[in-house]
């Protein structure tokens, strides 16, 4: 090895990966998102065989293989599994106002929905604590998981 | 060599410019397919072998992970495999092993691929395959790397475009007869392919295959379990693969011994001492149409330089003497990458059985092979699979097959539903992301040095003392004799064409206004060369072995860069 003691004679060249992406939700989940924009449901898939309720819906049962359709209502009611509070963001710079993620498990669903959790306060959240969804009004749903206001706490105050 | 493995069941989806289904979604279909077609469960598969191409192109990062569920891996032994193009032959490989060894008794093998979610164009998830601070600065595309090498092919041999063009022709022909394929077209003739826009000459647009999305899935099972499972196996009898120098510049363009090298270690493994006689139908692999023709002399199926004048006499159709692609390869039936090459070893599997339906070849095919081909266009992937009845080590192993009743295969609604531009654009919940990544690429030590010659206006190399070769572009260690290599050597200015070509589009596939003529350039004094433009010369006059200086940039302009190099043009001084 050749060492190089100064670190500005380390000959670099800059670049990029000069791509973007568009992703489509795919045949379940162009049902899952129209429903939630259009009918203000959240759609989860029923798998009898392997008794489990998958949220968002899916085409097929990872467990055994079977198709499945959207065809179970979940929620608006929960329970929250697990939460974070977030203090700083991607580039490590510190946020204004934390960020409060949870992971909650709607009634009806096996699976759990990850999103933000609103009007938190200063009372501390507790793993087990019931919530509810958040819609955003109709007409300014666009069919996207930000439909999804978050979850809203609905025990004590 | 472990146990015998068989392919007991194959399923794909449609190949489409644009999937409605996700990937994982793409991935079930197949992967369903495949278990539905030898009545078997989920439950009933020991491990998953997985294989897709760049994460770039799905636009997901780590996309085995992503993919698993719609593979069938929850809960199960898996693991993804990448070896660029190469893939999809070499999950058959993968899978082989994982039964061979007696780990396992039934896998399912699943390739995916779904490149429309790149934008502006899949190419650009492409572009760091080239070195990025030797090659990237001069702007390339992803066609300078083929049209450089069936340039340097058809010179070689002297070859007719029109001989090249019967491949495309015949592809897009026979895939007018498989239910889930893309492009084909049963009236497509050599006119046409040769009247299609030239994008970097020798390479018209109807040489190369589309951009596609589909999956592909295979089961596949030890003798015991096969034997149980099928009255109808099809043994994988040889597995080979190989890689060349990651120079590619540095490359054999003219004959692709890697695939030569895969080829000899399945053919032994199978048997195969005359592959000629014995190898009764070939899927090489085709994104391009002079590859197929490329990779059939690898494969040893043809004297080199002989494969065009088969195509052109037609040994190669269906009812040739030695069909190839009768499926309709990637030219025709798509090329979501690692699925299509899966899909030549599941189009094996269908004529094998005598299940290819309107594809089928004529007689009673006992042999074929199978190949692809990839990562920095140097890997070579190679199955050999044949039926019972055929002669291994010269004894006949099994039972003759039986005649069974011709199906129609893969199933006629086979699922990967096309998405129109307009449905693409306005599906609901569709997501647009850019990849907000950046990246500062370090020369490193023997290219730092290189680059530091470029600034002074000299070309430098190093020596290996052991091989004799002095290596430019310079690296530290020589890869072949795997010790440092010695010491600096400056080499000419001037060099001599290997190949070029003249590209008339960008990487995204906006044309250019003026065309670039990139060339590889073999450095005089040297054991090697690298990827340049050529300047000071009509694309008309350029040719192969002529012979080129640098145009070097004013010494006030030059920074260290393969820039500092503004050309080559043709060489004016003796």
């Amino acid at each position: 090895m050749e060492k190089i003691a100064q670190p500005s004679q380390v000959r670099r060249w800059p670049g990029e990966i000069p791509v973007r992406h568009r992703y489509t939700p795919g045949v379940a989940g162009e049902v899952f998102f129209t429903a939630l924009r259009d009918r203000a449901v959240l759609l989860g898939s029923r798998c009898e065989e392997c008794a489990y309720t998958y949220v968002p819906a899916r085409l097929f049962c990872e467990r055994c293989f079977g198709e499945l359709a959207a065809d179970t209502e979940v929620g608006p009611g929960g329970t929250l599994v697990s939460f974070t509070i977030g203090f700083v963001g991607i580039e490590g710079e510190a946020l204004d106002l934390p960020v409060t993620l949870g992971l909650v498990r709607l009634h009806g669903a096996d699976a759990v929905l990850l999103h933000h959790v609103l009007d938190v306060g200063d009372r501390p959240l507790e793993i087990g604590e019931p919530v509810e969804v958040v819609l955003r009004p109709e007409g300014e749903r666009t069919g996207s998981i930000l439909d999804i206001e978050g979850f809203r706490p609905t025990a004590g105050g | 060599m472990g146990r015998r493995v068989a392919v007991i069941g194959a399923g794909m989806t449609r190949f489409v410019r644009r999937a409605q289904e996700t990937g994982k979604e793409l991935a079930w279909e197949a992967s369903k397919a495949a278990l539905d077609s030898c009545e078997l469960q989920l439950a009933d598969v020991d491990v998953v072998c997985l294989t897709s191409a760049p994460d770039a192109f799905d636009g997901v990062h780590m996309k085995g992970e992503y993919l698993s569920d719609g593979a069938g891996a929850y809960g199960k032994p898996f693991m993804r495999t990448y070896v660029g193009g190469g893939s999809g032959v070499f999950t058959a490989i993968q899978g082989w092993y994982s039964v061979a060894s007696g780990m396992f008794d039934v896998a399912l093998l699943v390739a995916e691929e779904k490149m429309s979610s790149t934008q502006p164009h899949p190419q650009g998830a492409f572009l760091t395959i080239f070195d990025n601070i030797l090659e990237r600065p001069l702007g390339p595309n992803l066609l300078w790397i083929f049209a450089l090498e069936m340039n340097r092919y058809m010179n070689a041999y002297g070859l007719d475009k029109r001989d090249i063009a019967a491949v495309a022709v015949k592809n897009k022909r026979n895939a007018a007869d498989h239910p889930a394929a893309l492009l084909g077209q049963a009236d497509i003739t050599i006119e046409d392919v040769l009247a299609s826009e030239t994008l970097a000459w020798p390479v018209q647009r109807l040489d190369v295959s589309p951009i596609s999305d589909g999956a592909v899935a295979l089961v596949i099972a030890s003798e015991d379990a096969a034997r149980r499972l099928t009255d109808r196996p099809v043994w994988i009898e040889g597995v080979g693969w190989n890689l060349d120098t990651a120079y590619w510049t540095n490359r054999d363009l003219v004959f692709p011994e890697y695939v030569q090298n895969a080829a000899r270690m399945a053919y032994e493994m199978a048997g195969v001492t005359e592959p000629r006689k014995q190898i009764h139908v070939a899927e090489p692999y085709d994104p391009f149409d002079y590859k197929e023709l490329h990779h059939l002399e690898g494969l040893m199926l043809f004297d080199r330089g002989k494969a065009p004048e088969a195509a052109r006499d037609g040994v190669l159709n269906r009812d040739g003497d030695l069909p190839s692609s009768p499926s309709g390869g990637l030219l025709g039936v798509g090329n979501p990458i690692a699925a299509a090459g899966l899909m030549k070893v599941a189009e094996l599997f269908w004529q094998l059985r005598g299940e290819a339906g309107a594809r089928q070849v004529p007689g009673t095919p006992e042999r074929g092979v199978a190949q692809a081909w990839g990562d920095l266009m140097q890997v070579g992937t190679v199955v050999v699979l044949g039926v019972d009845g055929t002669t291994v080590n010269g004894s006949t192993v099994g039972d003759a097959p039986t005649t069974l009743p011709v199906v129609q295969t893969p199933p006629l609604t086979a699922a990967g539903h096309p998405l129109s531009d307009d449905a693409f654009r306005s599906a609901v919940g569709a997501i647009e992301h850019a990849v907000d990544a950046r990246y500062s690429w370090d020369a490193g030590a023997a290219i730092s040095r290189f680059l530091d010659g470029l600034r002074g206006g000299a070309i430098f190399g190093r020596s290996c003392r052991q091989c004799e070769r002095i290596l430019v572009p310079p690296r530290m260690f020589c890869e072949r004799c795997f010790r440092s290599t010695d010491a600096w050597v400056q080499v000419e200015s001037t060099g001599v064409v290997q190949t070029f070509s003249i590209c008339h589009v960008r990487w995204d596939m906006e044309p250019l206004e003026v065309p670039e003529l990139p060339a590889v350039i073999a450095i005089d004094g040297s054991d090697g060369g690298f990827l340049h433009m050529l300047g000071e010369v009509e694309p008309d006059d350029v040719r192969i072995e002529m012979a080129v200086e640098a145009v070097w940039k004013p010494v006030s302009e030059r920074v260290g860069s393969i820039l500092d190099i503004a050309y080559f043009r043709p060489r004016r001084s003796a």
